[in-house]
């Protein structure tokens, strides 16, 4: 028995409980502080990661490889992203008081338990990571609690995201049942012995990924997301939007392949469901949005629902083509909501697309870089979010997933029109009255790195594609 | 079709039990109404509990703190229910067995004392 | 010498190109320097390359890279130059490097002089393009460049309603007889499977009985490819039938009529049956109608010319009718007698046209014949140099001892004609003569309603009726000089006795048992056929000197005599009001019907709109989803969970 892999996550754990214990004594001004101090230890158990070695811990209920490490530098860098982003900023139309000192502390233990649910090699393992994760972000989303919004979307989570715990451990429990393992490796020769997979293990696998997919944001469970996206704080929905949709899909992805891999024809079908709802559900349903970060919210649906086209098309190249996705939709997702983030009026944010109209004149370099984001959201090359669909697409194509492939495209048109809304907004409709500016310098830094990396993906992809493409291929080694 | 019907057989006395449950009920309803006199007044047909007059309505609002309290119960609740048989296994599991329960102390301590601080202890 | 011809080409391009691109940099001044002079020095480069090809007898082809290759489809890009080429060259550039000069003076007063002189240029260079092709390819590239010129140069003023609609016009009129080229190239393509010259040329007789079977027709292959050549030709060049658009393109500035709708656009025709002439030669049943077509346009478009009262438009009028007289001759077998009137045309006609550009911008841009008069002795030189054009066309001279340019070029194609001794033959005598006499008469009937009588300009006009500058000048007097010395100096080699020496292999004429070419044949006909166009040329001149200066009240009663005729000629024959009738009205109607029910009813209504609408219908539905309340979601999650595994039990059973 070691413990030498997990020692980033131990390291957070240890420094998320000293900070709450500084939190607690010092008081809500200490809140900004922690919020540098939870970002340098985030980047601290990353290098950490990089540095210790890889492997099993804990007698095989914890690995640390490279898919781990892949999904782990995502949720590092989205969740300090989002971390810094956040310090201080609240929705003014809620009251803006002092920022609670819990928020850095409860997005540090989502994000160690987001880093131990990706590293989870076991059913039991998984189950703890995704429910830290799970809890801390149940509170973040009530965190403003003397606001009715927040705290109505803290309650729907809460019950909808207990109902999902639910029906995941209740296919944990049928796999158990029907394999005699919760390890994942024991699990996986169980299933490769039993040739085809039996009925109540498909039941357990159907009811594991309903889990999984609450967890993704994909249709049918997706209908917690709008209301939550637009009721939490707008920093804590950013927060919400970055590393936990990474961390998710890369789970996701090592629960159906490694363990259940040779089970792909139980969940194949219903993976390419999930996705090609999710895709047509975040096209549509963001069309009749005026609230931006609604309209986030579904257009979270579809890229998720991309995600996964790429792991119904069960191959190492889909893994890979997933990832990809995660990956560049992190960077995409970082720079819209630096640029919501930064949408204030008089002091008090906005949130309706209406009051993009014009920002083009009034704030040039922001409306150019969420334009760039946007074009790379609806899939408009030589922008990164073009090669994300591109990878997705072929990896599907390659599957014979020509159907789901031609739903993906059909709905990647139609979600073209909302992105490309909000550039008319921008660059063709009269400013109303202005926002402020300038963007707070935070902000702007995140809006420009991530909007460079978006730019520059064309040039150089191998940061992201070669990586990915060493996880999925680790993974399908096992 | 054949693992579909295998799934079915063995529900197969699920299906009985439901039947048999459901015909007893409508039978037991039905010659209550059949062989019984009718004879209804206020008295008859009015809500009955324990013997005396509902005074509130039964899904009145109480305190939220009630909650806390109940939920920070359950938390050492558990902790002693982990503790009883660490105890009693505790010669077996070694060193590694005994700080493995200190980690866990340890944390429930951490929260102890967020609780105390943001005085979730106290009533008022 | 290669590299001297290659520049000769790309001299036009270049001026097209800086002064096009960079003309703001290089200013008016500028870019017309840069224009002028590298037309002038293509102009002396191509008169070194006809001394060294055409007399000297030295043709070239110079390969400048391979162009287009797929499959077995070649086409490389060589600039080919034998005799024909290089007479084309030197017509090309000459006139166009006179017109040039002449355009700084004329454009003075116009606000985009670069842009001006870089559609000529580019204009010149499609020109060089087309004449030097070495595959059919090529040729279409050249052909194509130069209706994209004239289309830019008719409407340059594009702010005029007319000018607009004018080179709409001669685009589309020119589609339909580059569809037939275009069809001919695919025919051809597919008989030879190649599109290079050579190749054809060589394997053009081992084809005469090949057949084309085409919709259950069976045709003649070459008779029928040759045919869908020439309606190109007939596009190109203002044949009857596609005629229509050449007199509407004079709205166009008078330097771009004497250039293009003159003097080497609309020539192109009649240079790509010389140049196909290896080919033509084995379709006698296109040459016939070729014969028919060229001297039905020959006298139809000097009926027009009768009545005309605008004087470019009287002019254009005539060029039709000297295209008609070209092309008789071509159909005749005669090319070096269509292209001996070919190039003394293009210095007469555009001295002609320059002429009366001197005359329009003498008399502030009037164009109406009806109020000049009276400026002879105000403009005294341009007076002189109409008449030495007017000559030229006419074909003055004395039989058997000298003359003007057209004297020995028309001659020669009406001994030709006549010569042939055959039927398209002897209707295209009578036709050109016919022609000839009103040739005369309208030249003339020009002149004397320009220059002569009383002015009927009002006083401010007249006051301000002034000769041309320098720079409009003289190069009329060069082409004056062709004008009178062409024909004279270059009989001897293009339709004299030693015709053959002097064409090398760029001509092909069959000749008949006897070993006799058409040429040969037109050598030796009698006297009275060689005097007879002198003749009625002398009658018209009287004729008009008796309507427009004896009795000037001879031409209203002429007109009251045949009314219907005159309105039938004045109409141009209704041409316009035939096809606006046939083509137009329908080709909008059916244009409408298609925008309008076609693409707004059909495509617009289920495509784009049905489907948009039918998303936002989508959409709205799957909001109202989206209730709000938590147990709505959590059913939602149940049912989805129940659905996926009951469809999951579904397939594994099944």
């Amino acid at each position: 028995m070691q413990a030498a892999p997990m020692l980033p996550e131990i390291l957070l754990a240890i420094a998320g409980m000293v900070l709450l214990m500084v939190g607690v004594f010092v008081g809500d001004k200490s809140a900004k502080p922690l919020t540098y101090v939870v970002a340098a230890a985030l980047f601290a158990a990353l290098a950490l990661g990089w540095t210790t070695p890889h492997g099993d811990a804990f007698g095989g209920l914890f690995v640390a490889d490279k898919l781990a490490y892949f999904a782990k530098a995502l949720i590092v860098i989205g969740a300090a992203a989002t971390v810094l982003m956040a310090a201080g900023r609240a929705t003014p139309s809620d009251g803006s008081g002092p920022m609670r000192f819990e928020q850095p502390v409860l997005m540090l233990f989502a994000s160690v338990g987001m880093m131990l649910m990706v590293s989870a090699n076991d059913l039991m393992s998984l189950y703890v990571g995704l429910e830290l994760q799970s809890l801390a972000l149940y509170v973040l989303a009530a965190i403003r609690r003397d606001s009715l919004r927040a705290t109505e979307a803290g309650l729907k989570y809460f019950v909808l995201g207990a109902l999902s715990s639910g029906m995941l451990l209740y296919g944990a429990g049928m796999i158990y049942g029907f394999t005699g393992a919760t390890n994942f490796d024991r699990i996986a020769a169980s299933v490769t012995a039993m040739g085809t997979p039996s009925l109540g293990l498909v039941v357990g696998i159907v009811f594991l990924m309903a889990g999984l997919a609450f967890k993704v944001s994909a249709a049918p469970f997706h209908m917690w997301t709008p209301d939550v996206y637009e009721g939490a704080d707008t920093p804590i929905t950013a927060f919400f939007a970055a590393a936990p949709k990474a961390a998710a899909l890369a789970l996701f992805a090592r629960v159906m392949t490694d363990p259940l891999g040779d089970a792909a024809s139980a969940w194949g079908q219903i993976v390419a469901m999930i996705a090609g709802l999710s895709v047509i559900v975040g096209a549509f349903g963001a069309l009749a949005q005026r609230n931006i970060k609604r309209l986030m919210a579904y257009s979270s649906i579809g890229h998720v629902g991309f995600a996964l086209i790429g792991l119904a098309a069960a191959s190492e190249n889909g893994v890979r083509s997933l990832l990809i996705y995660s990956a560049i939709y992190l960077f995409m997702n970082l720079a819209a909501f630096a640029f919501i983030l930064a949408m204030r009026r008089d002091e008090h944010a906005v949130e309706t697309i209406d009051d993009l109209a014009g920002a083009s004149q009034t704030h040039p370099y922001m409306a150019l870089a969420l334009a760039a984001v946007l074009f790379s959201m609806a899939g408009i090359p030589p922008l990164a979010g073009f090669f994300a669909k591109l990878y997705v697409l072929s990896a599907a194509v390659d599957s014979g997933l020509y159907v789901l492939a031609v739903v993906g495209v059909l709905a990647s048109v139609i979600s073209c029109f909302y992105y490309l809304r909000l550039i008319k907004l921008m660059y063709f409709d009269a400013p109303r009255d202005a926002m402020d500016s300038p963007m707070p310098r935070d902000l702007g830094l995140v809006l420009g790195v991530a909007t460079a990396i978006i730019l520059v993906f064309i040039l150089i992809p191998s940061p992201i594609v070669a990586t990915a493409t060493a996880a999925a291929q680790e993974l399908f080694q096992r | 079709m054949a693992g579909l019907e295998d799934l079915l057989k063995e529900y197969l006395p699920v299906l009985i039990f439901f039947g048999i449950a459901g015909g007893l009920a409508v039978v037991a309803v039905g010659a209550s109404y059949i062989v019984a006199r009718q004879k209804p007044d206020p008295e008859k047909v009015s809500a009955y509990e324990c013997g005396f007059e509902a005074f509130t309505d039964s899904r009145g609002k109480f305190d939220v703190r009630f909650y806390l309290v109940a939920i920070l119960f359950i938390i050492f609740d558990l902790e002693v229910a982990f503790l009883f048989p660490w105890a009693v296994a505790l010669g077996d599991i070694g060193m590694l067995g005994f700080w493995s329960m200190m980690a866990f102390l340890g944390i429930l301590t951490v929260g102890f004392i967020y609780e105390w601080k943001k005085g979730a202890l106290e009533w008022e | 010498m290669n590299a001297l011809y290659v520049i000769a080409i790309f001299l036009p391009l270049i001026g097209a190109l800086s002064a096009g691109l960079f003309g703001r940099s290089l200013g008016d001044r500028g870019s017309q320097l840069v224009t002028c002079s590298a037309l002038i020095l293509a102009a002396v480069l191509s008169v070194i390359a006809f001394i060294d090809v055409g007399l000297g007898h030295n043709p070239r082809s110079v390969e400048l890279m391979r162009w287009i290759e797929s499959g077995n489809f070649e086409a490389g890009w060589a600039l080919r130059f034998d005799t024909l080429s290089v007479v084309m060259m030197c017509v090309v550039t000459i006139v166009s490097a006179c017109v040039h000069v002449y355009s700084v003076g004329y454009m003075s007063h116009d606000h985009s002089k670069p842009r001006f002189m870089a559609y000529l240029s580019l204009f010149t260079f499609a020109m060089l393009m087309l004449v030097t092709a070495d595959n059919l390819v090529q040729m279409f590239f050249g052909w194509e460049g130069v209706g994209v010129c004239s289309y830019l140069l008719i409407g340059f003023w594009y702010d005029r309603p007319s000018a607009n609609a004018a080179a709409m016009k001669a685009f589309i009129v020119n589609r339909v007889g580059d569809f037939g080229f275009a069809l001919g190239i695919f025919g051809i393509f597919l008989l030879f499977d190649t599109v290079s010259f050579d190749t054809i040329f060589g394997a053009a007789a081992q084809f005469t009985d090949a057949r084309i079977h085409f919709l259950g027709l069976d045709l003649d292959a070459i008779e029928t490819l040759c045919f869908l050549l020439f309606i190109g030709a007939m596009g190109k060049s203002a044949q009857l039938g596609l005629h229509t658009w050449l007199p509407d393109a004079m709205e166009g500035p008078t330097p771009v009529s004497a250039l293009i709708h003159a003097a080497t656009m609309v020539t192109a025709g009649v240079f790509m049956v010389c140049r196909l002439s290896p080919i033509f030669e084995y379709a006698p049943n296109v040459l016939a109608f070729v014969t028919i077509v060229g001297a039905a346009t020959a006298f139809f478009a000097a009926t027009v010319g009768l009545t005309q009262f605008d004087i470019k438009r009287v002019i254009a009028y005539s060029t039709c009718s000297q295209l008609g007289y070209m092309f008789f001759a071509a159909g005749l077998s005669a090319y070096p007698a269509a292209m001996f009137h070919l190039t003394t045309h293009a210095f007469f006609k555009a001295l002609l046209f320059l002429g009366a550009g001197a005359v329009i911008h003498a008399m502030s841009d009037e164009q109406d014949m009806r109020k000049m008069g009276g400026i002879r002795g105000h403009i005294k030189q341009t007076y002189i140099l109409m008449w030495i054009g007017s000559l030229a066309l006419a074909g003055v001279g004395i039989p058997g001892v000298i003359g003007f340019a057209g004297f020995y070029s028309k001659d020669m194609i009406l001994e030709v004609a006549y010569g042939a001794h055959t039927i398209p033959g002897f209707i295209a005598f009578t036709l050109g003569i016919a022609a000839a006499l009103m040739t005369a008469f309208y030249s003339w009937r020009l002149i004397f309603m320009t220059f002569h009588g009383a002015p009927r300009a009002d006083e401010k006009v007249m006051a301000h009726v002034h000769e041309s500058p320098p720079i409009m000048l003289w190069p009329l007097y060069v082409l004056a000089l062709g004008a009178v010395i062409s024909g004279v100096a270059l009989y001897g080699p293009f339709v004299g006795h030693h015709f053959q020496e002097f064409w090398g292999d760029s001509i092909v004429i069959l000749a008949n048992v006897q070993g006799e070419t058409i040429i040969d044949k037109a050598h030796h006909v009698p006297f009275w056929v060689k005097a007879l166009p002198v003749v009625v040329t002398a009658l018209g001149i009287y004729l008009a000197w008796r309507f427009y200066i004896k009795q000037t009240d001879l031409p209203a009663k002429t007109v009251a005599a045949f009314e219907g005729l005159h309105a039938f000629f004045f109409n141009k024959w209704y041409f316009d009001e035939a096809y606006d009738f046939l083509f137009v009205r329908p080709a909008k109607w059916l244009g409408r019907q298609l925008w309008q029910r076609g693409d707004i009813g059909v495509i617009d209504r289920f495509g784009p709109d049905g489907i948009s609408s039918m998303a936002k219908r989508v959409a709205d539905r799957a909001s109202k989803l989206q209730s709000g309340y938590v147990y709505h979601y959590a059913f939602a999650m149940l049912i989805g969970v129940v659905a996926l595994v009951a469809w999951r039990i579904i397939q594994e059973g099944a």
